[in-house]
């Protein structure tokens, strides 16, 4: 059996939990992380000041909004989209104080763009919580046309951008926040693999 | 390890208890350039022992014709300090490391906080000067005992403006340390550099407040514990050592013509990590390297500070 390849940039997510040293706390969630608020709420709360950003994904079959509501008495703001909750993230952020801790869930394109508003704060990668939520869908970067795709499911990709079919590998960035797609047919034109669904 | 022959161009008595030496290189060139919070290693030979002490580099970056440390005249001395003042003087030759940097600023910190306490300023004199060229934004919160022990005030003030800010002891101004920490927006680092317990108390009331340890930083030069008197063998090289109580396994070593690897000398840096073969008592940890799994295990000591109660310790040397 073919054991495939350990690469270092590959992130590892978590599952969110409570840090127990903190000034505040900011949990940043999308469409199906809305579980992974559902579980952290299900976690006794810290005391101190819990601010919510919580968009539901309004294609999907699963709403959370609601429960999420029903469970979180303040500190929650719930946004159109996800690109709302990252304007509402960019609105708070330079009032944010440090040892406030960030939790982070949703699709793994989400997490990365998240992390792009957090860095520009000087918050690092190390030092947040991120689960992975619903899908292993991953953006994948285009190294010959710098497209980025952000819901790729096949091992085997046609770049929206310049068409190439790309082989998506593990290699990550965390700058661009998207898996490295290399053309997978350089050396042999036209012979391109089958692209399985290794990424549902 | 390659070193660097310098000589004492200048002394200057700043306050009665610390003395401020300007090296320069015996063959009149240029030092290696460095960054605002390294430090060198000086060797000094004392009644014919080797003693090498660290001490930050004070000067401005900018400046490669000469370095500036400054010395504090510790009581408990173990001779370091007691040598530097009373034997060193301008024309006194030393042998020094090249610049080891293990206190840098971060590149990715928006903001800095940093917190002197005595003779613990040196090593921000020289970051000052890079944080200033850089435009970065930064406080210095600087302790000191009394208006005599006020080392370096004047030319602190110039540097810094308005951005430090002074602690008197005799005035009964104390740094506190939770105000100070609770009001920082994010992306702020902390730096501090003074006695163990203001370096402990900072690291306590950072970490209740939430601030993740990659952003608290701290030097500490303190001296290698002392201890029972104990046999150490280099199982590679067949040299046994006794190891003096009041000298560390380190200095030891080196004392019987060893060459161990060594960088920051204060149990901080893992460089000098040695494989423990055997050993038929304790062993005694006195770093800040090994995770507290790491000492349990046994397997490794750091033989700058760390010793061991025993008759016979083992290393992989």
């Amino acid at each position: 059996m073919e054991r495939g390849y350990w690469i270092r940039s590959k992130p590892l997510y978590d599952s969110l939990v409570w840090r127990t040293k903190a000034t505040g706390h900011m949990v940043i969630a999308e469409g199906e992380g809305g579980i992974a608020v559902l579980k952290l709420f299900q976690q006794m709360c810290p005391r101190e000041p819990i601010k919510l950003l919580f968009a539901d994904n309004k294609a999907a079959s699963k709403q959370y909004a609601d429960i999420i509501r029903s469970l979180v008495p303040e500190g929650l703001q719930v946004c159109e989209s996800d690109e709302a909750v990252l304007s509402a993230l960019k609105e708070q952020l330079p009032d944010c104080l440090m040892g406030t801790q960030f939790y982070v869930a949703g699709t793994e394109a989400f997490i990365w763009a998240v992390m792009d508003e957090l860095r520009k704060y000087g918050v690092q990668d190390k030092n947040v919580e991120k689960e992975l939520s619903g899908t292993l869908a991953r953006p994948v970067y285009c190294v010959h046309c710098k497209n980025i795709d952000k819901d790729v499911h096949h091992s085997i990709h046609q770049c929206s951008g310049c068409g190439r079919h790309l082989f998506v590998r593990d290699h990550f960035s965390r700058r661009l926040g998207a898996y490295m797609g290399v053309m997978v047919d350089a050396e042999e034109p036209g012979n391109i693999p089958a692209a399985e669904e290794i990424y549902p | 390890m390659s070193t660097l022959n310098v000589k004492v161009a200048e002394v200057e008595q700043i306050t009665e208890v610390v003395k401020h030496f300007t090296l320069v290189q015996e063959n009149g060139e240029p030092l290696p350039r460095f960054s605002g919070g390294s430090h060198v290693v000086v060797s000094m030979d004392i009644n014919g022992r080797i003693h090498r002490n660290p001490y930050s580099l004070m000067g401005s970056t900018a400046n490669t014709d000469s370095y500036h440390i400054s010395v504090r005249k510790q009581e408990n001395s173990r001779g370091g300090s007691k040598f530097m003042h009373e034997q060193v003087e301008p024309g006194t030759s030393l042998q020094i490391t090249y610049p080891v940097n293990l206190f840098a600023i971060s590149k990715v910190g928006r903001r800095h906080i940093l917190i002197a306490g005595g003779i613990g300023i040196t090593p921000f004199m020289s970051q000052i000067s890079d944080l200033n060229r850089l435009g970065e934004d930064y406080e210095l919160h600087y302790a000191y005992r009394s208006a005599e022990h006020a080392a370096f005030r004047t030319q602190l003030e110039e540097m810094c403006g308005d951005r430090v800010h002074f602690y008197v002891d005799s005035d009964g101004s104390r740094m506190d340390f939770r105000d100070l920490l609770s009001h920082q927006p994010l992306g702020t680092h902390v730096y501090i550099c003074g006695p163990e317990p203001m370096v402990h108390a900072l690291h306590h009331t950072a970490e209740s407040l939430g601030w993740p340890d990659n952003h608290v930083h701290s030097e500490e030069f303190t001296a290698p514990p002392v201890g029972d008197e104990f046999t150490v063998e280099l199982a590679q090289s067949g040299i046994t050592v006794t190891v003096p109580g009041d000298m560390s396994m380190l200095e030891a070593m080196e004392e019987a013509g060893a060459e161990p690897p060594f960088l920051c000398r204060g149990g901080a840096c893992g460089r000098c990590e040695l494989e423990v073969v055997s050993c038929d008592g304790l062993l005694m940890h006195n770093d800040h390297y090994l995770s507290d799994h790491e000492k349990s295990e046994g397997k490794s000591i750091m033989p700058c500070v760390s010793r061991a109660k025993c008759s016979k310790l083992v290393v992989n040397l």
